[in-house]
């Protein structure tokens, strides 16, 4: 209904237009050819449109698998794994404050504070030696080489720098793992690796007061307390704004729990990988 | 209701000297004259038994409650002399809440009959010290009076006619000694269990309660002038608080360190003196008390550190490491992502504008 006022609007609009130009008014014949001309331009335009719809729900539509359901689970691991040790953690190195108090003597007691925090650990260290056994694996090492740090980062990393300030109008093209990806992993196995050291000095402290001079038990203290709270205000920002707040993934990035990703997506944010996806397609398609 | 309530012999002194101190107007010298002024005006509570009943009357005039009448206290007493025994009377019966008499108190004289020691005397314990064993009844002086049984000074004394082994223990900590040096900011037996209010360790009243030691200790071992003036460093009590045995005691768990368990209480001494448990060479065996691994290692690094403090040493710079590393990271990403939405922002605006 819309679409025929439309239609008739614009027949109108046209004849009046084409009525100054003549300076007479049109015959039968040639209103007939106007109206003729308004259709066939609105059906092209309708068409180009749902051209358009269908290929930007196929492109949706069609996903990637990026990551494997190892990975996927490993994350999970992971992820459970620091969220106990951040609520366990925190109320104790904010001992002081009004909500840690409240923490230790309305919901749990400190008892029960160490042995979930002794959980989290136990899961954070079990997906360690998870991940370092994946890496020997073919998937890892593969997916080890793509994680490695390259001077491509380092220029990606400036020009994509210039793009946000406007001084270039395109943005670099990542591979599978863009440097802002890199950096994250990179930072997680260092984390990973003070924490796990020094934690283990910490829960074990019959030992380490046995066998080594307390002044590194106390460095090991200060290096969990200090890489504890480095990390956790990496995670709610870093990690918050590239799997939750950041517009293109708004309100959640699935990809890490599903493997999967969309071919829009992969195509904005991985354009090598999907190149590279395209051009072995192609080459396994070809003989 | 035994003999002892029976009047001893009166006997009535003949020689009314004139070294006594009070005139005929004084009010009290109706008690005195004839019978509680002489010094040896007793009665008998058993058969050959006898109790003194004199009132050394200089040193009352000197007491705090010179101002009152004999029978202020001894209100009973209507004439004089008075046919029956008087009633004992208590102390507390105008050291209370709220007494009209103008007694000061603070609530703790009454809290008295909670304490280990009141309720070992309402048992009937007769070694247990009422008010008098600590005040004396007659001759009572404020605290701040030096010739004051609860005089600084003279505490350890008072309390120590009772516990003589603690208190010999007592003298020769840094607390007794340093007493005995007439530093009287050094602590005396009621700064730490507290006068009236003196309860068992494992009642959460208690100032000795393992959650309220280091707020006892903090009295003085928080309190910088105090510490400064005697050359003893300060922090230990905020430190303690800040490591994890403080924390554990914090919330509940009684079985963690407080001050005493590591320094001891009545024989503290310094970590220079080798007969101390926190003597380097000792600090093992304290330690392995709790933790039975422990070893010399234990004495090997700074004790009582707070890691924002220079003095923590190699502490000190990792704390001071990962305090940097954390704000310019933290800066640096918020900084990124600010940029990257501006960036989004910018392109979004200009691509729906063309
Ligand atoms: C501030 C109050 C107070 C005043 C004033 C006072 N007394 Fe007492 N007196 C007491 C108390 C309390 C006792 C009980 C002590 C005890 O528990 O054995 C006592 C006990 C006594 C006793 C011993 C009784 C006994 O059975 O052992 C005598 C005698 C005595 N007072 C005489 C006097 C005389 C004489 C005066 C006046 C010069 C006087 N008191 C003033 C409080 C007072
Ligand atoms: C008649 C009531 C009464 C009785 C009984 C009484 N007092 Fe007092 N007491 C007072 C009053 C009033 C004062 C204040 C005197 C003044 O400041 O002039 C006082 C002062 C004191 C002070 C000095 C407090 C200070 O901070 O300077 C002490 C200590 C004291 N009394 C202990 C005792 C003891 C111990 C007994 C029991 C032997 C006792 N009192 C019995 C009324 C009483
Ligand atoms: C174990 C010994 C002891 C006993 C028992 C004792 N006191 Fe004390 N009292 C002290 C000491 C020590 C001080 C001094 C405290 C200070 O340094 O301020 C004191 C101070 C006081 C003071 C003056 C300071 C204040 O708190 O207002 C009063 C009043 C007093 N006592 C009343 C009593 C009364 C009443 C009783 C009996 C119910 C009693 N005391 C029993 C040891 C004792
Ligand atoms: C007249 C003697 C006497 C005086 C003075 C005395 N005490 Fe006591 N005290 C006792 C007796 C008796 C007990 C035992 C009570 C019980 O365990 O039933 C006791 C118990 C205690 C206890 C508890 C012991 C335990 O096993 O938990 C402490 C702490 C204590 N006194 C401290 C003090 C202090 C501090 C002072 C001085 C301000 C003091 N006493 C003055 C007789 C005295
Ligand atoms: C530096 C603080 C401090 C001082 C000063 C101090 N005490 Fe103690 N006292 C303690 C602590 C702590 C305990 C043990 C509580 C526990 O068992 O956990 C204790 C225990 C006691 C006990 C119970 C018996 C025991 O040995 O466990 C008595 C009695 C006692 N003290 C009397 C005294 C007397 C008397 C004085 C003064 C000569 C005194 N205290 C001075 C801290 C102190
Ligand atoms: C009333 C104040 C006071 C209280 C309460 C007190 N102290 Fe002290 N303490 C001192 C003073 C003053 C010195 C310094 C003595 C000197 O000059 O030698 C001292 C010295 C020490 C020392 C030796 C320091 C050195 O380097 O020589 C240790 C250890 C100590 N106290 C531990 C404790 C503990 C533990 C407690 C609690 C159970 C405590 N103190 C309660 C006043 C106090
Ligand atoms: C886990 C055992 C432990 C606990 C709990 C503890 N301390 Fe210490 N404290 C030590 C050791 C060990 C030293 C040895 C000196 C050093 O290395 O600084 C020390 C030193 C001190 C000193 C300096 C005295 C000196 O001689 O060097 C003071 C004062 C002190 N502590 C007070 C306290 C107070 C107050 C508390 C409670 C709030 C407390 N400590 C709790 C073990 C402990
Ligand atoms: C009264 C017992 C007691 C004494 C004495 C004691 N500790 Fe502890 N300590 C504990 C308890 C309880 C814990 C809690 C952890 C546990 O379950 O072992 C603990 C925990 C610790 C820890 C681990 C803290 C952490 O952050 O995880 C260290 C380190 C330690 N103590 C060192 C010492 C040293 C060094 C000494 C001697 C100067 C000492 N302790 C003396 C009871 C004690």
């Amino acid at each position: 209904m819309a679409d025929s006022a439309n239609e008739e609007r614009l027949v109108h609009e046209l004849q009046r237009e084409l009525e100054r130009e003549l300076d007479r008014s049109l015959d039968d014949a040639e209103l007939q050819r106007v109206k003729e001309l308004v259709r066939a331009q609105l059906e092209a335009e309708l068409r180009a449109k749902q051209r358009r719809i269908a290929r930007e729900k196929e492109q949706a539509e069609e996903y990637f698998v990026r990551f494997s359901l190892n990975v996927c689970l490993q994350h999970l691991v992971l992820a459970i794994g620091v969220i106990l040790l951040t609520i366990t953690g925190l109320p104790i190195k904010f001992h002081d404050s009004a909500w840690a108090e409240f923490i230790f003597r309305h919901i749990w007691s400190l008892e029960v504070n160490r042995i979930i925090h002794r959980v989290g650990a136990s899961l954070l260290m079990f997906v360690t030696v998870w991940h370092i056994g994946w890496l020997m694996t073919r998937e890892g090492r593969r997916e080890l080489r793509e994680l490695l740090p390259r001077v491509k980062d380092l220029w990606d990393f400036i020009a994509n720098v210039k793009f946000m300030l406007g001084l270039s109008s395109e943005r670099p093209k990542f591979g599978r793992y863009s440097y802002s990806e890199k950096f994250e992993y990179w930072a997680l196995v260092w984390g990973t690796a003070v924490m796990v050291l020094s934690g283990l000095m910490l829960w074990f402290h019959r030992i380490t007061l046995a066998y080594l001079p307390k002044y590194i038990f106390d460095v090991a203290l200060q290096a969990h307390s200090g890489e504890a709270l480095l990390a956790i205000l990496a995670l709610i920002t870093w990690h918050m704004y590239h799997a939750h707040l950041n517009p293109e993934v708004f309100p959640m990035n699935m990809t890490i729990f599903t493997g999967k990703i969309s071919k829009k997506r992969m195509i904005e944010e991985h354009p090598l990988e999907y190149e590279q996806i395209m051009r072995e397609r192609a080459g396994a398609e070809r003989p | 209701m035994r003999q002892l309530l029976a009047l001893g012999m009166v006997l009535i002194s003949l020689g009314l000297g004139s070294e006594l101190s009070y005139g005929q107007r004084d009010p009290n010298a109706r008690c005195l004259l004839e019978c509680h002024g002489t010094s040896d005006f007793k009665r008998e509570v058993a058969p050959g038994q006898f109790k003194s009943l004199y009132v050394d009357y200089e040193q009352f005039k000197t007491s705090v409650h010179k101002d009152k009448l004999c029978i202020d206290c001894h209100t009973d007493v209507t004439a004089i002399p008075h046919q029956r025994r008087p009633e004992q009377i208590h102390c507390l019966q105008c050291h209370y809440q709220g007494n009209v008499v103008g007694a000061p108190v603070s609530e703790r004289p009454e809290k008295y009959k909670e304490s280990v020691h009141g309720k070992a005397f309402a048992r009937g314990d007769p070694n247990a010290p009422d008010c008098k064993h600590c005040h004396t009844v007659h001759s009572v002086r404020a605290p701040t009076d030096p010739l004051s049984p609860v005089y600084r000074a003279n505490i350890p004394k008072t309390c120590g006619s009772c516990h003589i082994e603690i208190y010999t223990e007592y003298l020769e900590s840094v607390h007794g000694q340093a007493l005995r040096n007439n530093i009287l900011e050094s602590a005396v037996c009621s700064d730490c269990h507290r006068e009236h209010d003196l309860f068992p360790p494992d009642d959460p009243r208690s100032s000795l309660h393992p959650q309220n030691v280091a707020n006892t200790c903090a009295r003085c071992h928080a309190d910088v002038k105090i510490m400064e003036r005697r050359g003893v460093p300060v922090k230990q009590v905020e430190a303690f608080k800040k490591s994890f045995h403080g924390i554990a005691i914090e919330f509940e768990v009684l079985k963690s360190a407080n001050c005493v368990s590591c320094h001891g209480y009545h024989k503290i001494l310094s970590s220079r003196d080798p007969r101390s448990p926190i003597y380097p060479l000792n600090l093992a065996n304290t330690c392995g008390q709790c933790h039975p691994n422990a070893s010399e290692n234990v004495a090997r690094g700074r004790f009582h550190i707070i890691p924002s403090d220079p003095g923590a040493g190699i502490v000190f710079w990792v704390y001071e490491f990962y305090r940097w590393l954390t704000i310019v990271m933290t800066a640096g990403f918020i900084f990124y992502i600010v940029l990257d939405l501006y960036g989004r922002w910018r392109h979004a605006r200009r691509g729906s504008h063309g």
